[in-house]
């Protein structure tokens, strides 16, 4: 098993390659190194990979640099990191750049903070339930990444790039 | 169909646990929450569905009303500790959640398992497997109107949960398999335990397939239905029976061997049609593949040590302690600290009933875990249900969940 470490920016153009050679991804997670001796960054993000022919796996440690820590989201390159890095944004807060929907996925929406930080205190933090949820049906319920953050995607999740709308106008119209 | 349509944020936007119908009257679509609380969602699988219709024309799975934050909760336990909590994630498959944290902490202590405590973790594990099978049968065949499928899938199952509740002394999170090996020796008389297993099982199985796999009802309401390409469940990261009837020919137990699975002979089911039909021939296959495996268990069971009994790892026999100066001191240590295990990362993955689990642990040096991350199967193979769902029927949907057989416990954490 072969450990590597990435800086974040290089990450997409090594997924990239590592895919074309027939590595799989299987797993994706978060890591809050802060408790950890010689580590360069705060947060990383540990990308467990599978070659099947060879039978091989590989370790991978993408270090996320920044305040918000910031990483490319790689589900353009294996569709199935799409919940594993909306986990790790979830459980973390590593934001993955381009993802098609960087959203909470096991916490409720409106939660404050990121659980499984080594600075979220357990017992410190009240419950944070919403008060009545089947009265309050304003409001965006995405309470940490903007609208825009939602892209159109298609069938394995992957971002549709967006037309212009003269493209989808009649030509009828047009004149 | 892909971006979500304003209709569909809307009722996202409503929170959780709101039951929410809406019509688009310009579309002539509907948008339905089904779930979280839906008998045919198998826990609290919420979905999002957009319906032209009868036809399901978007998916949302929803998830995370059964999270509990038990990674973050092993980060407060000792490395023997932990045990306790992996064993709840998968709640149907407990053993293979022990198996796979036991073999990561191995890696990190650089210890080795007696042969008699791999073969107890083996035989166990696949009659875990049957176990969790059985339940998938019986609750595959109530979701489309089959009702006597589930009460002889759990007839049986009691048989095995019996056996479970005489070697580990509970039905469910046994906490049986440890770092180092099992817990305790396979009691008196397990062997005579394991051949009623033996001979009744066989026989039932091949009954289920006589009340199902000809079916006409069944044929007709699995076969091309929840269909997914091999390459789309590669991409999207399906392991287990679902990759298996998909066309991928890989599990670990044959191609990445643990424990002595090397030495074990099995089949692999492969099915190339990736339906609904297809899942359940390669389950049907592998309940058949773990009988034969008890089998050789049963009959290869070396003696000796059950677990390593490095005194720095294990607590000294109840005798010793009455003897012995240094058992005592071994003991108090164990007991009111726990052993530490040396800085490092490991990954280890074994072949549950759905697919790959693997633990990933990371150690400071410590007592406890500092990192714990559980890559649960359902939870990678749940996103392949809105390409299965899409196009089909609502009736065909519930079939679907109901072949991918998801555990929410473990989908949640």
């Amino acid at each position: 098993m072969e450990t590597e470490w990435i800086r974040a920016n290089e990450w997409l153009d090594r997924a990239r390659a590592l895919a074309s050679e027939g590595w799989e991804l299987r797993d994706l997670a978060g890591v809050d190194t802060s408790g950890l001796k010689d580590f360069e960054s705060r947060f990383e993000i540990v990308v467990q990979l599978l070659h099947s022919e060879r039978r091989e796996r590989a370790t991978l440690h993408v270090m996320a640099a920044g305040d918000p820590p910031d990483v490319p989201s790689v589900v353009s390159v294996w569709p199935t990191a799409n919940s594993m890095e909306r986990e790790a944004y979830d459980m973390f807060g590593i934001v993955f750049a381009n993802h098609p929907n960087l959203t909470r996925i096991l916490m409720p929406d409106e939660w404050e903070g990121h659980p499984l930080r080594k600075d979220y205190g357990v017992g410190k933090v009240p419950v944070g339930f919403k008060p009545q949820p089947f009265l309050q049906i304003e409001g965006p319920g995405q309470a940490a990444v903007p609208d825009e953050a939602r892209r159109e995607v298609d069938r394995l999740g992957q971002i549709v790039p967006e037309r212009a709308e003269s493209d989808l106008e009649p030509e009828s119209e047009r004149s | 169909m892909s971006k979500a349509p304003p209709v569909v944020e809307a009722v996202e936007a409503k929170g959780h646990g709101a039951f929410v119908e809406s019509y688009d009257e310009l579309e002539e679509r509907m948008v339905i929450n089904m779930g979280p609380v839906h008998p045919a969602t198998h826990g609290v699988l919420r979905l999002v569905l957009e319906l032209d219709g009868e036809t399901v024309i978007d998916c949302r799975p929803i998830i995370g009303y059964l999270h509990t934050g038990m990674e973050k909760e092993c980060e407060d336990q000792n490395w023997r500790g932990a045990v306790t909590i992996v064993t709840r994630m998968d709640y149907l498959a407990p053993f293979f959640n022990e198996h796979a944290y036991s073999l990561a902490v191995e890696r990190l202590l650089g210890i080795e398992v007696p042969e008699r405590g791999q073969y107890a973790r083996m035989l166990v594990s696949e009659l875990n497997r049957l176990a969790s099978h059985l339940v998938w049968f019986g609750t595959q065949g109530l979701d489309m109107g089959a009702m006597s499928a589930m009460f002889y899938g759990f007839r049986e199952r009691e048989l095995l949960l019996d056996f479970f509740e005489m070697v580990t002394g509970l039905r469910m999170n046994h906490n049986y398999i440890i770092p180092g090996g099992v817990w305790e020796d396979l009691p008196d008389g397990w062997e005579h335990a394991v051949e009623d297993i033996l001979e009744v099982m066989p026989r039932r199985v091949r009954e289920y397939e006589e009340l199902l796999s000809l079916n006409p009802i069944f044929l007709e309401r699995t076969n091309g239905v929840g269909v997914i390409s091999r390459d789309d469940a590669l991409a999207l990261g399906a392991t287990g029976p679902i990759a298996r009837a998909a066309g991928i020919d890989w599990d670990l137990r044959r191609d990445m061997p643990y424990e002595a699975y090397s030495e074990l002979e099995f089949e692999v089911p492969v099915d190339t049609a990736g339906d609904v039909y297809a899942r359940y021939k390669v389950r049907m296959v592998e309940m058949h593949q773990s009988i034969h495996l008890v089998r050789q268990i049963l009959d290869r069971m070396p003696s000796g040590d059950y677990k390593n009994m490095d005194p720095k790892l294990t607590p000294p026999p109840r005798e010793e302690l009455n003897r012995s100066m240094e058992a005592v001191i071994h003991h108090f240590k164990l007991v009111t600290q726990g052993y530490t295990v040396p800085p490092g990362e490991a990954y280890e993955a074994v072949e549950s009933p759905r697919g790959e689990l693997g633990v990933y642990a990371i150690s400071d040096g410590g007592t406890s875990p500092y990192r714990l991350r559980v890559r649960d199967p359902s939870f990678a193979n749940l996103q392949t249900l809105p390409v299965m769902a899409k196009g089909g029927f609502v009736a065909d949907l519930i079939a679907t969940i109901a072949s991918i057989d998801p555990i929410l416990g473990g989908v949640d954490r």
